[in-house]
């Protein structure tokens, strides 16, 4: 299955693009590393430290849903692409030995391709960062189990709901129950629940022990868990193609196309993930402001714009869950092209982002009393989600989740995206003191983010519009 | 008048040469068979034929239309691809309303009936593709290709998971077709539909074209049948029985 993940990554995106990921990981978490110790000067280690096992376990709690995945979903995920997953159908082995050991070798693949790279990385900055070989690599241990154990908590939601909603709902309820003893009741510390972190406290090694025993635990309880065969039923939907066209009637010839897309949206339960997927984003980009704001050693005038710059950014997450509902290989045989596809998806994309994003932007405007700033934010976060999934589409099309593990895309879309975000970032800090400068510098990365939006859209068609809906790596 | 015209058509794959310095012609009106073992190159041939790939060298001209404007090429033809692959999350219907929307069919309610009548989807109009069996897949797959009337198709086994009595259906429907002037070009290892189909053939293998002319003219003796032609051309497997 090793084997199979590696050819199957190569097959989309080259040699290069595959093997050079884990470098660009470790050059990456390297300079994140020193840009921390430059300037979060302001956190506490117990806070880096408890930011970091946050953010393992959500980690983990993201690519662990694996109990769901079915010989049907790998199928619509990878179109005419078969994998070892599928091989229950037809050979005497049994799918939850055949899901486990995908689970794992997905394990060993976020080892390898994150982790081992993420401490490297940070081991390579250590002497410049105040931080021994040792404590690195021991960063890397907790790091990792407390991954492992939201691996395996998802694996074990996930697998439970496959078979019972409720079952699935009682262990959510419980989880959420645990983390609301931790806050806001403060009954407890997180590190009562992720043991690794515990472990940095009390210095305890009987707790690294227990977490990878309570990791084991969640995916040996989401092995038994998993369903072994997936009824096959008949579904009836009514048919309402062509009255939802209807309704996009003001998007002219891509209303059909538009109908397409949200019908698929709906019915594949991709919206609800693509909506609560953005939400998250909206809290990331709230955590994020927050980082800076405690973190750095100065007081630094955050307010409504500099959160504005970050949602418009962050839409390229919400953009990607849209290219994984359908790999659209039917359209090859019609005359129809990847370019206007895609030009649907950003469309689809705007339309369920740019209400949430104005609605957020007004919540933070309220709450911080910057009502004034409330114009200028919006346009800030709508100019920057328009650019950033322009980028996103021209570099990655139909293919984002794929063609984002090819450093090469990435490279390109940092050096597309975080100049100007940086520019807005920057020059957002000086907007309060309503200083000319920074409303020109905030214009004139707007006024460039539309430029190139429009460039970037209409290359989608020069770059796109001759490719196969069937992707192989000879697209990038 | 030639519909389609190929002319030294070469396509790689890596270090894998899948057809090679392939020329061939058919004319309108012919129902022309293309055969050829596993991995000789015909889904190959065919995907190039129907725009889907670029030539990595030559021409195609088909229905006028080169190979150069894919969209072109689909608009004037059908195309049965090799894999039923309807969308997963549309019903039998919708899939049918969106092809004749695609296509730019005009009658979209009449034509979209025709054909769930054809194929007996009644009961599965309103049913998710991803959920229908292979065979219902493979309908809807069909009724695509056929739905705006083209007078060139380009078929992949065709035949593939439909039941006798649809491949019956299907294959009087075809014959109708050409009786009409139109021209089907078709892949299948089903030789004995194509033998009573097909008015000319290609046998294909490792990439290039073996034979080409109608199943007459590659009788050696009068005995043969189109598996006999097949097997003559393409060699016969070591150790396999008569």
């Amino acid at each position: 299955m090793l084997r199979e993940e590696w050819r199957l990554h190569r097959s989309l995106i080259g040699w290069a693009g595959s093997g050079l990921f884990p470098l660009f990981i470790l050059v990456l978490s390297a300079g994140l590393a020193l840009a921390a110790r430059l300037f979060l000067t302001n956190l506490s280690t117990s806070t880096i430290l408890l930011m970091l096992h946050v953010a393992s376990v959500m980690y983990g709690l993201f690519v662990g849903a694996l109990g769901h995945v079915g010989e049907r979903v790998m199928t619509r995920r990878l179109g005419q692409i078969n994998m070892l997953l599928q091989i229950p159908q037809i050979q005497p082995i049994s799918f939850k030995r055949t899901l486990t050991l995908f689970f794992l070798k997905d394990a060993v693949f976020y080892v390898v391709y994150s982790f081992i790279p993420i401490t490297l990385g940070v081991a390579l900055v250590s002497s410049v960062i105040g931080v021994s070989l040792r404590g690195v690599g021991l960063l890397g241990v907790t790091m990792l189990l407390t991954f492992f154990m939201g691996m395996g908590l998802s694996f074990l939601v996930s697998a439970s709901a496959a078979r019972s909603r409720r079952l699935a709902g009682a262990l959510t309820l419980t989880v959420l129950a645990m983390v609301s003893a931790v806050w806001p009741l403060g009954m407890l510390k997180l590190g009562h629940l992720l043991f690794p972190l515990g472990y940095w406290s009390s210095g305890n090694p009987l707790l690294l022990v227990a977490s990878l025993l309570v990791a084991s635990a969640f995916s040996v309880a989401g092995t038994l868990a998993v369903k072994e065969r997936f009824d096959s039923v008949q579904h009836s939907q009514r048919s309402i193609l062509l009255p939802t066209e209807g309704r996009f009637a003001f998007t002219k010839d891509m209303s059909t196309l538009m109908a397409k897309e949200w019908l698929e949206l709906r019915r594949s339960g991709t919206m609800a993930q693509v909506t609560m997927g953005y939400v998250g984003v909206l809290l990331g980009v709230y955590f994020i402001i927050w980082l800076f704001e405690e973190g750095v050693g100065i007081p630094l005038p955050f307010n409504v714009v500099s959160y504005a710059g970050f949602v418009g950014f962050m839409g390229v997450i919400t953009y990607s869950w849209l290219t994984v509902v359908e790999p659209n290989e039917c359209l090859n045989a019609m005359p129809m092209t990847v370019d206007r596809v895609v030009w649907a998806k950003i469309l689809i994309y705007l339309l369920i982002t740019a209400g949430i994003s104005a609605g957020y932007v007004t919540l933070i405007a309220a709450l911080r009393g910057e009502l004034g700033l409330l114009i200028p934010a919006i346009v800030v976060s709508e100019v920057t989600s328009i650019y950033t999934v322009a980028v996103t589409a021209y570099l990655t099309a139909l293919w984002t989740n794929t063609m984002f593990f090819d450093v090469r895309v990435l490279i390109k879309f940092s050096a597309a995206v975080v100049p100007l975000l940086t520019m807005i970032e920057v020059a957002s800090l000086w907007i309060l003191g309503a200083s000319p400068q920074a409303t020109a510098a905030i214009g004139a990365a707007i006024a460039l983010e539309l430029a190139l939006s429009v460039q970037f859209i209409r290359g989608i068609n020069g770059r796109w519009g001759k490719a196969s809906f069937t992707f192989t790596a000879t697209e990038t | 008048m030639a519909v389609i015209v190929a002319t030294n058509v070469s396509k790689r794959f890596g270090k894998v040469e899948a057809i090679r310095d392939v020329s061939l012609s058919v004319d309108e009106g012919e129902f022309f068979g293309l055969f050829g073992p596993n991995g000789a190159g015909k889904t190959t041939l065919l995907r190039v034929l129907t725009g889907q790939l670029d030539p990595d060298s030559g021409e195609v001209v088909i229905a006028g239309v080169s190979h150069r404007d894919p969209i072109g090429i689909k608009r004037v033809v059908g195309i049965v691809p090799e894999a039923e692959t309807p969308p997963s999350f549309l019903t039998a219907q919708e899939t049918l309303e969106l092809t004749c929307r695609i296509r730019g069919v005009r009658d979209i309610g009449e034509r979209v009936e025709r054909w769930m009548d054809f194929f007996n989807m009644e009961d599965s109009r309103d049913v998710l593709c991803g959920e229908l069996s292979k065979g219902q897949r493979q309908k809807v797959m069909l009724a695509c290709a056929f739905i705006h009337e083209p007078h060139l198709l380009l078929l992949d086994e065709p035949f593939i998971n439909l039941d006798p009595i649809y491949q019956r259906k299907l294959r009087e429907y075809l014959s109708a077709l050409v009786g009409e002037g139109r021209t089907i070009f078709m892949c299948t290892h089903i030789l004995e539909i194509a033998e009573r189909l097909c008015t000319r053939i290609a046998v294909i293998d490792g990439g290039r074209i073996v034979e080409v002319g109608t199943i007459d003219q590659m009788k050696e003796s009068d005995g043969e049948n189109l598996e006999d032609i097949f097997m003559r051309l393409v060699g016969e497997v070591p150790g396999l029985t008569q």
